[in-house]
C-alpha cells in the first residue's frame, strides 16, 4: 500500500557541478536496503511464520534482514497479526522510540481490517490509522515465501527512495494522534515528544499541529529524564 | 476398582438434597444443584472424596432465562474423574458466594468472571481488573453487550477490497470477500 499523503519537502536547489551528490544518496539507500534489522516484537499469531523465514529453510539473512532486540537499533517494525488495544499502546511507544528511518510492515489480514477479529471489542482494526504503514502482507497467515517477497518489495522501495512513510508520522502527527486519542482517551501521552523531534528533523508539515496536538499540550505532563542509578538501595524496601 | 469408586461416589452424592446427578461416563459426572447447596457439595467432594483440584469455573449467560449458569469443575487425582457442578443464579443482582476458602485458585477464576460478566463474588479476596486492565466499558461477555455496535462507535472499518488487493487478484492471488457476506450488520435480510 502506498501512502499518498506525504508532502514533498521543498528541496534547496542543488549546487551545480556536484554530480556525486546524487550518487552518494543512492549508495546510502542501497546500503540501507541491504542491512535491515527487524525488531523482535511480535503480536498475534503471524509471528509463527518468522522463525522459518529467519532460519535455515528460507534464511532471510541472505537478504541482509536480521532480528534485533532493541527498538533503538531496529529499522523495521513487523506487526505480525491482530493488535489488541492494550498492545497497540505498547506498539506506538515502541514505534516512537525507533530511530529514523523506520519502516512498518503489517503482516496478516488482522492488521488490514481486523481479519477474523473484525467483531472483537478488544482489537484495533486499521493499523494505518495509528502509525504510517509502509507495506501490508495480506493472508491468514502469509507463508514465509510471502513474507520474504513482501520484504523484498520493501527493499526495492527503500532503494528507490519511495519508502518514506516515517516522515508522514511527523508531517501528519495530528491525524495519528487524533486516532490514538479517540481510542485511548484525551489524556493519552507518550514519553516521546514527536513535535520537537519533527522540528529537529525539519519535518514540520501542515498536519503536524492541529486540534489534537493542542489537546495533548493541555493534558501533557512535562517529560522528565529518568533517574540513572546502579542497582537498588538495599535499605529501601522494593515495592 | 473404577466401578467401585463410581458406585461409592453416586452414594455420596445422594446425601445432598435437591441434587440431580447425571453420569456422562465412568469418569465424568454432571451434577445440578441448587445454588445454596453448592458450597456444601464442594466441601463434601473435597473433604471426603478427594476432589482437591478445582480446574475451572465457567460461566454461561442465559439471557432469556434471566439467569447465569456457573459450572465448577473439580478433579480427583485418586478417582481420576471429573465432577462438573452446575448452578443457576439470578442475573440481577448477580451475586454469589466465593469458594475461595475451599479452593484458593477460585480467586483467579472468580476475578475473571467478575470482569467478563460482572458477577460479584462475596468473600473473594480480590475483585479488581484482571486482564482487561485498560477497559472501562461494560463487562464484554454479557449477552446484552453488543460488540458490533461498540466497534462501530469506537473503531473505523476498512473494507477488505482495497486497490492493492485487486492488483494481487489480477495477478492471480488473493481473495476478495464482499462485506455483505462477512458482516452481520450488512447482511441482506
Amino acid at each position: 500500500m502506498v501512502m499518498s499523503r506525504i508532502q514533498k519537502i521543498p528541496v534547496v536547489e542543488e549546487k551545480k557541478g556536484n554530480p556525486l551528490a546524487r550518487v552518494f544518496d543512492d549508495l546510502v539507500r542501497f546500503c540501507r536496503s541491504r542491512s535491515l534489522f527487524i525488531l523482535h516484537y511480535c503480536t498475534g499469531c503471524g509471528a509463527i511464520e518468522l522463525p522459518p523465514a529467519m532460519t535455515s529453510r528460507f534464511d532471510m539473512e541472505r537478504l541482509g534482514i536480521q532480528p534485533m532486540v532493541s527498538p533503538r537499533q531496529a529499522d523495521i517494525l513487523l506487526i505480525t497479526g491482530y493488535v489488541s488495544i492494550k498492545t497497540l499502546k505498547r506498539v506506538i511507544l515502541t514505534y516512537e522510540q525507533m530511530g529514523s528511518p523506520k519502516y512498518v510492515v503489517g503482516i496478516c489480514s488482522c492488521t488490514v481490517n481486523g481479519g477474523m477479529y473484525w467483531q472483537s471489542y478488544a482489537t484495533a482494526k486499521k493499523l494505518d490509522e495509528y502509525m504510517p504503514v509502509d507495506l501490508y502482507i495480506a493472508g491468514c497467515m502469509p507463508r514465509p515465501e510471502a513474507v520474504i517477497s513482501g520484504l523484498q518489495k520493501l527493499m526495492d522501495r527503500i532503494k528507490s527512495g519511495e519508502a518514506d512513510s516515517w516522515q508522514d508520522y511527523y508531517q501528519n502527527y495530528d491525524y495519528y494522534l487524533g486516532n490514538q486519542q479517540k481510542l485511548f482517551g484525551e489524556d493519552w501521552q507518550t514519553p516521546t515528544d514527536i513535535i520537537t523531534e519533527a522540528k529537529h528533523y525539519e519535518l514540520m508539515g501542515e498536519g503536524t499541529l492541529g486540534e489534537h496536538t493542542r489537546l495533548l499540550e493541555q493534558h501533557q505532563n512535562p517529560l522528565e529524564a529518568l533517574e540513572m542509578r546502579l542497582g537498588h538501595n538495599i535499605k529501601e524496601p522494593i515495592e | 476398582m473404577t466401578q467401585e469408586v463410581t458406585h461409592w461416589l453416586d452414594n455420596l452424592l445422594k446425601e445432598i438434597e435437591g441434587i440431580e446427578v447425571r453420569r456422562k461416563s465412568s469418569r465424568r459426572v454432571r451434577v445440578d444443584v441448587p445454588a445454596d447447596a453448592l458450597p456444601a457439595l464442594l466441601e463434601l467432594l473435597q473433604g471426603r472424596a478427594g476432589y482437591i483440584h478445582l480446574s475451572a469455573i465457567s460461566c454461561v449467560d442465559w439471557i432469556d432465562d434471566d439467569e447465569f449458569e456457573l459450572v465448577y469443575h473439580v478433579w480427583s487425582y485418586e478417582n481420576h474423574s471429573l465432577v462438573s457442578a452446575h448452578i443457576r443464579i439470578a442475573r440481577e443482582p448477580g451475586v454469589y458466594l466465593s469458594v475461595y476458602d475451599l479452593y484458593q485458585p477460585a480467586g483467579f477464576f472468580e476475578r475473571d468472571i467478575h470482569e467478563m460478566y460482572g458477577i460479584q463474588f462475596e468473600g473473594s479476596p480480590n475483585m479488581e481488573k484482571f486482564i482487561l486492565t485498560e477497559w472501562d466499558g461494560p463487562p464484554p461477555m454479557r449477552k446484552e453487550f453488543d460488540s458490533e455496535a461498540y466497534i462501530n462507535e469506537h473503531l473505523s472499518w476498512q473494507e477488505y477490497n482495497p486497490e492493492w488487493l485487486q492488483e494481487l487478484v489480477a495477478e492471480g492471488g488473493g481473495v476478495i470477500i464482499p462485506p455483505e457476506e462477512q458482516r452481520f450488520s450488512q447482511k441482506k435480510k
